[in-house]
């Protein structure tokens, strides 16, 4: 949706502040849901978001399990109240149905899903405040949350969002900007082998233009990879700093 | 040195078969939160899953009885199986027990064999990670716990743990906290201090009722 009347850049700056590849302030905690194998909640900017994942476990109904691997479900769910638009109707609506498949094929690229064959593993990702970038959240979210649950994986995936404004290229979209800008490119990376695990992309781009966008968000993952792996290691060195 | 890893993360620079981890490019990477030993090779896992070996003991409860056949809740991926002619006796919805496993079989159901009904007590999860710390060296931590404060403990593999008797309160506590600080040295001294400071202190033999009444 392009509206010139919005100038979402001015004097090099973003509406917010940030410079254009600067990305919003980030939280990850870990294991807030009890009964789950694992789970996260992040906080990314304005962004509230719970993660859980349950399983492996039987698959339900059977005709879904696959006798050879496990199967990733996944259910990404805006609460009614998690943003200024309509999100009030009961069930997953079409861009619930569409987020949650794609997240799920991020996950299957990564996990070990031989090793469990016939059953099911669930994400939920529930998010409690949105302000654009919710599914690369949810996905950098869950990541954490799979990897509590001892789930075996090859790589601990992030998300992040790139888009464009006019000819500048930006770095994690806002609500605004995801509504506003010219472009915007969804993206799920592989930090051990650097690797897209999904890319969308709304909008048109330059070569060039995609490029920067890229390499902008590669430079981004190093900071949530990190946050991602502190934020798995803290309750293991908390746990180890008592006793020092 | 020691270090923790997390899915993805270098372990070694030379390809190393560990339970664990995987090889790519001549390189080794974890697939679970572990804790590596540079030194010693070995890679603990703090995180994971419970796979089903043969002759592993394990601790469920019957979901379901059928005809042939019981159903049992391991907590685990796969349910357990108990074909009712093996069994010794006859077992109920919700009954506790204990069996060993007999095989793995290719619908991804874990045939049980010689079940145990485990009368009272009650039953606590742990991640089935943790269990081998929980028992320790020749299992001397469990020992630590059950002489420490009389409590009957039955260790299933899947990481469900079956107590009774004694001061159940305060083995729960040592369990719970050995989970918690299995990755950090010197647990089973600090345990050890746990049961002997708050274990309940034996009380003196009430009178015998003839005593004295003469």
């Amino acid at each position: 949706m392009k509206n010139n009347d919005i100038k979402l850049i001015s004097n090099g700056k973003r509406l917010d502040g940030r410079a254009p590849n600067e990305m919003r302030s980030m939280k990850i905690v870990p294991n807030v849901v009890k009964n789950s194998g694992g789970s996260a909640y992040m906080e990314w900017g304005k962004n509230k978001i719970i993660a859980a994942v349950y399983g492996p476990g039987e698959a339900l109904p059977r005709h879904t399990a696959n006798p050879d691997r496990a199967v990733i479900k996944c259910r990404y769910m805006m609460a009614p109240f998690s943003s200024s638009e309509e999100h009030g109707r009961v069930g997953m609506n079409r861009r619930a149905i569409e987020i949650s498949k794609v997240t799920a094929e991020v996950f299957e690229n990564i996990v070990l899903l031989d090793q469990f064959p016939g059953t099911e593993i669930n994400i939920y990702i529930e998010v409690l405040q949105s302000d654009g970038g919710t599914r690369a959240a949810g996905i950098t979210c869950a990541s954490v949350a799979m990897a509590l649950s001892g789930i075996p994986m090859k790589d601990l995936p992030y998300a992040v969002s790139v888009g464009k404004v006019g000819e500048d290229v930006i770095l994690d979209l806002d609500k605004l900007e995801d509504n506003y800008s010219d472009a915007d490119v969804p993206l799920a990376i592989l930090p051990r082998t650097d690797s897209v695990a999904l890319l969308q992309m709304d909008g048109e781009m330059t070569k060039k233009q995609f490029n920067d966008a890229m390499a902008m968000a590669m430079e981004a993952g190093k900071t949530i990879s990190k946050l991602q792996k502190d934020a798995l290691r803290s309750q293991y060195i908390e746990q180890e700093q008592k006793y020092r | 040195m020691k270090r923790i890893v997390v899915p993805g993360d270098l372990v070694d620079e030379k390809p190393v078969h560990l339970m664990d981890a995987f090889i790519e490019g001549n390189k080794t990477y974890a697939t679970v939160i572990s804790v590596y030993d540079d030194d010693k090779k070995t890679l603990i896992p703090l995180e994971g899953l419970w796979y089903p070996r043969k002759d592993e003991i394990v601790i469920g409860v019957i979901e379901e009885a059928k005809l042939n056949t019981y159903t049992v809740q391991l907590n685990a991926p796969y349910k357990g199986i108990i074909i009712s002619k093996y069994a010794e006796s006859s077992m109920a919805n919700g009954d506790m027990i204990e069996a060993s496993v007999k095989e793995l079989d290719k619908t991804g159901t874990v045939v049980l064999s010689r079940p145990r009904v485990l009368n009272g007590g009650k039953l606590l999860r742990i991640r089935p990670a943790k269990v081998h710390r929980l028992l320790g060296r020749s299992n001397t931590m469990l020992r630590q716990i059950t002489d420490g404060t009389g409590t009957m403990i039955k260790v299933g593999m899947n990481g469900v743990i079956w107590l009774r008797g004694g001061d159940t309160d305060l083995a729960t506590d040592a369990v719970m906290r050995i989970q918690d600080e299995a990755h950090v040295a010197g647990l089973t001294d600090r345990i050890g201090s746990m049961v002997k400071a708050q274990a309940p202190k034996p009380q003196p033999a009430p009178p015998h009722p003839e005593e004295g009444s003469e």
